[in-house]
């Protein structure tokens, strides 16, 4: 995640990104990476924090990428989720729900 | 005799008021005071000093929810909230070893407040709550109908969120409503059992810039307001304009009630001394579920006096006017008013005893007037109330614009126009 931004931005490693990011191929269905993102108990209550239109927007996505999926089907290239537009939106609230979620076990602990 | 001062402070231009009072106990009690009461609420944003009082222990950027509380557990330590139409009191109760620890809570809360929009919907039950609690209670219901009919505005709304605004109250009505209120010179930190410089330091971080928004002056209208429910009995509050806290009017108006009656002094007595109570005993034959007693309230510009009768005969809220009026008419003796005078010190030195009394003396009369009177110079104000105070203050209530609110079986109640 952000905490594992690397040192150097080089070209190179943009570029594999860049790639990389195309390749996973959700991008092909119109969906961004924390759509897909794994829901366990923190990822539910940090998607329960998320303002109504962002949470409107995921919805969203999510409905048409299944229709998509059922009909076998993928987006026109124009309107694929570009590398640069995507935004990890979930980022800030899964960090904030992980840190509550800690300080409450060091708690605990004593 | 040890002797304990109360000491007042100013941190450097920061407009906040900070006062001690070293009593030598083990505990400490700390109060932020904020004019920040209900009486500050626009009209867009009614409600919003309930939903408040209700987000003390949310998050803030200096400590999370759970941090606050189990920080404060952890100490034996404890944080509440009351409100009235003025103010907005945050209290702090600690042993005064942990003093330094918990202050970082108390400021917090006061001056850094998250908002957050999960954490304020999940405060939405407690909310329904404590209204459903409010108006099975008709004590409070009439007091809360009473301010409305009597007032225009700012003393008008309720301390209690309107129907129309539960679920309505934003993240932004309340950064709104705390950037406006929530200046350092609009609150006064108060300190029992703390030392002055120590409190004085808490102090130095409440600095705001911010100057909050000018709130308007009270405007007293006179107006009735009726409320049909079941039950056998009416209670019913009747008051007129009074007088503004510490002015000379206002402790004629204090003598006036104890000299009417404030219920009974003596457990299961007979209330001999309130005249209100005997001279409805005169009236009717019907068992009053008496209170009949008289009603006091003021606030930093205005006040409201009355009598506040549980009953339910008809012809006891004229008993009770009567009784008014007899002491209008100047009908009452030097044992009478040397009575009343005394129950009324007392009563306010009695206040004093416990320290939740002296920490609200405290920070009010800082808060309202950036001194404090002792209670001797309390005592002696009191003391120095005349007979033709006293009546000037009775003819006052028989002769102005007055206010009605009942609630109950109201079937016989007359209008306030028919008294």
């Amino acid at each position: 995640m952000a905490s594992r931004a690397p040192a150097a931005t080089s070209r190179l490693l943009v570029g594999f990104r860049k790639w990389y990011y195309n390749a996973c191929g959700f991008n092909k269905l119109g969906l961004m990476r924390d759509d897909t993102i794994n829901e366990d108990s923190d990822v539910k209550e940090a998607i329960r924090r998320l303002p109504e239109q962002v949470y409107n927007d995921r919805m969203f996505r999510l409905k048409r990428a299944l229709d998509l999926s059922m009909k076998q089907q993928i987006l026109p290239k124009d309107q694929w989720t570009k590398y640069e537009e995507d935004v990890y939106y979930l980022e800030p609230y899964l960090e904030e729900v992980i840190h509550e979620r800690k300080e409450k076990e060091e708690w605990a602990k004593n | 005799s040890m002797k304990s001062k109360t000491r007042l402070g100013e941190p450097y231009g920061s407009g906040l008021l900070v006062a001690s009072l070293e009593n030598y106990s083990p505990v400490s009690k700390i109060g932020v005071f904020v004019k920040a009461g209900s009486r500050y609420e626009t009209a867009e944003n009614l409600g919003v000093t309930h939903i408040l009082r209700l987000a003390s222990n949310l998050t803030t950027k200096g400590a999370s929810a759970f941090r606050i509380c189990h920080g404060l557990e952890a100490v034996g330590a404890s944080l509440s909230v009351t409100s009235s139409r003025e103010h907005m009191v945050y209290s702090l109760d600690c042993l005064r070893d942990d003093f330094d620890g918990v202050t970082e809570y108390l400021i917090n809360v006061t001056t850094a407040p998250d908002f957050r929009p999960w954490e304020l919907s999940d405060l939405l039950p407690r909310v329904k709550i404590d209204k459903a609690v409010a108006d099975q209670s008709p004590q409070i219901g009439v007091l809360e109908k009473l301010h409305e009919a009597a007032y225009k505005n700012a003393l008008s709304n309720s301390l209690y969120c309107p129907d129309h605004m539960v679920g309505k109250i934003s993240v932004d009505h309340l950064q709104q409503f705390f950037a406006n209120n929530y200046t350092s010179a609009r609150m006064a930190l108060v300190g029992l059992g703390v030392s002055h410089a120590a409190l004085m330091k808490v102090g130095e971080q409440f600095f705001s810039t911010h100057t909050g928004a000018a709130a308007p002056g009270a405007v007293y209208r006179g107006g009735e307001l009726r409320v049909q429910s079941g039950g056998g009995l009416v209670h019913a509050l009747l008051a007129c304009e009074g007088a503004a806290a510490g002015s000379a009017e206002a402790n004629a108006f204090s003598v006036l009630q104890r000299l009417l009656g404030v219920g009974p002094h003596v457990k299961r007595g007979s209330n001999i001394t309130s005249k209100l109570s005997q001279g409805i005993t005169k009236a009717t034959a019907q068992p009053f579920d008496v209170s009949a007693t008289a009603f006091s309230a003021t606030y930093s510009d205005s006040g409201l006096f009355g009598v506040y009768i549980i009953s339910q005969a008809d012809s006891v809220i004229n008993a009770a006017m009567a009784q008014v009026t007899a002491v209008a008419e100047g009908r009452l003796t030097a044992d009478d008013l040397t009575r009343a005078k005394t129950q009324l010190m007392a009563d306010y030195l009695m206040s004093l005893e416990s320290s939740e009394g002296l920490l609200e003396e405290l920070g009010v009369q800082v808060l309202s007037s950036g001194t404090y009177s002792s209670p001797q110079t309390v005592t002696q104000s009191i003391d120095s109330v005349t007979s033709s105070d006293v009546v000037k203050a009775a003819k006052k209530f028989v002769e102005s614009k007055k206010t009605m609110s009942c609630y109950g079986h109201l079937a016989n109640t007359p209008f306030v126009d028919e008294l």
